[in-house]
């Protein structure tokens, strides 16, 4: 058990820059998920963690001790791969016992903690298996047995689940929780799947080319994006291009491309008229109902002369995606999207009128793909 | 009628092909005729050849005597040539091997152009005709060679040294000859390896020999198996580098062999010699791949 601090770290491969200056702390026993596209530079941070890859410059410091130019060997890390790459010419218990071995563990010994280990992981009858005749479930158990076994300070896991379908994905993902609560290390869990981050992390770092964008619990994360990369990568949302027409009290009057003008607030952040602005309307936070035949709507669109919180659009396409219905709705120039879960009541179809409303305080607004007024609603 | 009669013609052997049980009888026929032709036949002959008795003059008295086998087997002379041939063939295979498997594993790890141009100078010298890169050692190796001067030069060495004629020469010789075929078996199989595996290994605790020794030699280990009898079966047949670098003292069976049979006019003895040679190999190379692979078809899970 340790805490982990990346300082200033950079790795450069030639004239492409992998990692760009980055600075992480991950707590003692906490379990981080490094999260981000391909190619932003996370599995080469987690390498860098491991000692498997050397930093160009900066530091890695594991507890209280710079280990940035230690070799894998000296350090008390242990990374499950993406390829679990297991040893193919040993059993699986000699697998798991490896580490041990290699410390000088004799063999009665590590046998029964690779045993022991191998029984957290509920592979216990598979002791004496070859590798390759596993499953890949079974593949991955055994990698992470082999690295639990030593015992590291910190365990780095490179994806180790993106080769397991679904459902087993979703299944180890608990698994996973379940084994980091019982062995109390921290962990470092690379992956570019949001919902796996979600589901395991203590704590999410969102990377983007090569640097953290976002550090924080994942609720935090997810309900005060610092920037627009983060707002798109963490999840579905409607983005909607505006144009920044007159200042109003607390906020801004935009044009969008709704072609209405709305109302959107924009606390703390100075924007002048003319600015472009990029508006999030999470469809969680729309609310849509259908034009009534009378039209007697309350929620009237242009209610309030040229500002409002609602507009009149059409449905342009149903989607059935299993459990959810995904309704797009034009609006103008652009669409948008809700989602519906199958068996609620209101169902809308193809070429109805429906009226979208929301709040204005739960919109996300950014400019230069900075967040504006981030903390202050 | 005629392009009729050749269409059915090629949809009958068409049909015999595709249909699964005569595939393989099929795709093989080329293969068992050539071997049959120009393997089989002369083996039956050689064999036939090595029973006859020896002549007082021309090739051979035909008759049915083993003969020919008892004077090999109780010759001085002939013992020795044998012993220096498996000699040979253990130290070249033994230097041939270590090198290539040090080269492969360059190789392996190497990228972009160092890789191109490791893989390419190993498959250079296979365009080059044997006699021709033997004899070039000779102006390197000999006393007055290139290789003396140079040592001379740096004045590491006080005289002139004859590094050929000699079992040095030989053995560099017949090094040079089997080392790509060494590298290429060898590097083949370790270029399926998964560079993971490696990095696990060292990520738990494994120093870099000992991750080498712990997961790359195992995975080689039928690659070894394969470049150790091609060295081994090559070396100790070995020809042109004897001939060529070597001295009385180095002859091989194979250079009394040719003796036998171009100079000395002995068909019988030079066809038992040949066949009692052909059988301690073929012994000694299913001896080499059972040591290292643990069964005989082992090296096939390549």
């Amino acid at each position: 058990m340790a805490s982990v601090t990346l300082a200033d770290l950079t790795k450069e491969y030639g004239d492409l820059t992998a990692v760009d200056g980055l600075d992480l702390d991950v707590d003692d026993g906490e379990l981080l998920c490094l999260l981000g596209p391909s190619g932003c530079g996370k599995s080469t941070t987690l390498r860098m963690l491991g000692g498997l890859e050397t930093p160009t410059d900066g530091d890695v410091y594991i507890g209280d001790e710079r280990v940035t130019d230690e070799p894998p060997y000296e350090r008390d890390t242990s990374m499950v791969f993406q390829s679990w790459a297991l040893f193919p010419h040993k059993s699986v218990l000699e697998n798991v016992a490896f580490g041990l071995k290699m410390d000088g563990v004799d063999e009665a010994e590590r046998n029964e903690r690779a045993r022991d280990v191998l029984e957290v992981v509920e592979m216990s009858e598979f002791v004496d298996a070859d590798p390759e005749d596993l499953s890949g479930g079974q593949k991955q158990r055994v990698a992470l047995a082999r690295s639990l076994a030593i015992e590291p300070d910190v365990l780095l896991l490179d994806e180790p689940l993106s080769n397991l379908d679904k459902r087993l994905r979703e299944q180890m993902q608990l698994e996973l929780r379940n084994i980091h609560d019982e062995v109390e290390t921290t962990f470092v869990h690379v992956t570019h799947d949001q919902n796996e981050a979600f589901t395991l992390a203590d704590s999410i770092a969102i990377m983007n080319d090569g640097d953290v964008e976002q550090v924080g619990e994942p609720r935090e994360v997810y309900d005060d994006p610092v920037s627009l990369f983060v707002e798109e990568f963490l999840g579905d949302t409607n983005l909607v291009d505006a144009r920044v027409q007159s200042h109003i009290d607390g906020g801004v009057v935009a044009a969008t491309e709704f072609d209405e003008e709305i109302e959107v607030p924009t606390p703390g952040g100075h924007v002048e008229a003319g600015d472009p602005l990029t508006i999030s309307f999470r469809p969680e936070e729309l609310d849509v109902s259908r034009v009534a035949a009378d039209g007697g709507q309350s929620a009237d669109p242009a209610e309030a002369g040229d500002v409002t919180t609602a507009l009149e659009g059409t449905v342009t396409d149903v989607l059935y995606r299993g459990s959810s219905v995904r309704f797009y709705v034009q609006i103008g120039e652009t669409s948008v999207f809700f989602e519906q879960s199958v068996g609620d009541k209101t169902d809308f179809e193809v070429d109805d009128s429906v009226v979208v409303s929301w709040d204005p305080e739960d919109l996300l607004v950014f400019s230069e793909g900075e967040r504006l007024g981030r903390g202050g609603t | 009628m005629g392009a009729l009669a050749d269409e059915s013609m090629f949809a009958w052997f068409g049909k015999r092909i595709k249909s699964k049980d005569s595939t393989s009888v099929f795709l093989l026929a080329p293969l068992a005729a050539f071997e049959l032709v120009f393997f089989v036949v002369p083996f039956l002959i050689l064999v036939r050849m090595s029973l006859n008795s020896q002549p007082e003059t021309g090739f051979y008295e035909t008759g049915w005597t083993l003969a020919a086998y008892g004077d090999i087997l109780g010759s001085n002379l002939y013992q020795q040539m044998i012993l220096f041939s498996f000699k040979l063939g253990v130290i070249a295979t033994v230097v041939a091997v270590v090198l290539a498997l040090f080269y492969a594993y360059a190789a392996y790890r190497a990228e972009g152009l160092t890789k191109s141009i490791l893989l390419f100078s190993i498959i250079l010298p296979l365009l080059t005709t044997l006699v021709v890169k033997t004899y070039a050692w000779r102006p390197l190796l000999a006393p007055n060679g290139v290789l003396n001067d140079f040592l001379l030069s740096l004045e590491l060495i006080g005289s002139r040294i004859q590094f050929a004629p000699s079992l040095f020469g030989t053995v560099v010789g017949q090094v040079y000859i089997v080392f790509p075929y060494a590298v290429l078996a060898i590097y083949s199989v370790l270029s399926t390896l998964d560079w993971d595996v490696v990095e696990a290994a060292r990520d738990l605790g494994a120093s870099r020999p000992r991750s080498f020794f712990e997961v790359v030699l195992p995975e080689v280990l039928p690659g070894v198996a394969v470049a150790t009898v091609v060295s081994f079966a090559w070396s100790v047949g070995a020809y042109a580098a004897p001939s060529q670098l070597g001295t009385g003292s180095q002859t091989t069976f194979a250079m009394e062999i040719g003796n036998l049979m171009l100079t000395n006019f002995n068909w019988p003895v030079g066809a038992a010699f040949a066949i009692l040679m052909l059988a301690a190999m073929l012994a000694a190379s299913l001896a080499v791949i059972r040591l290292l692979t643990g069964s005989i078809g082992g090296v096939q899970d390549v």
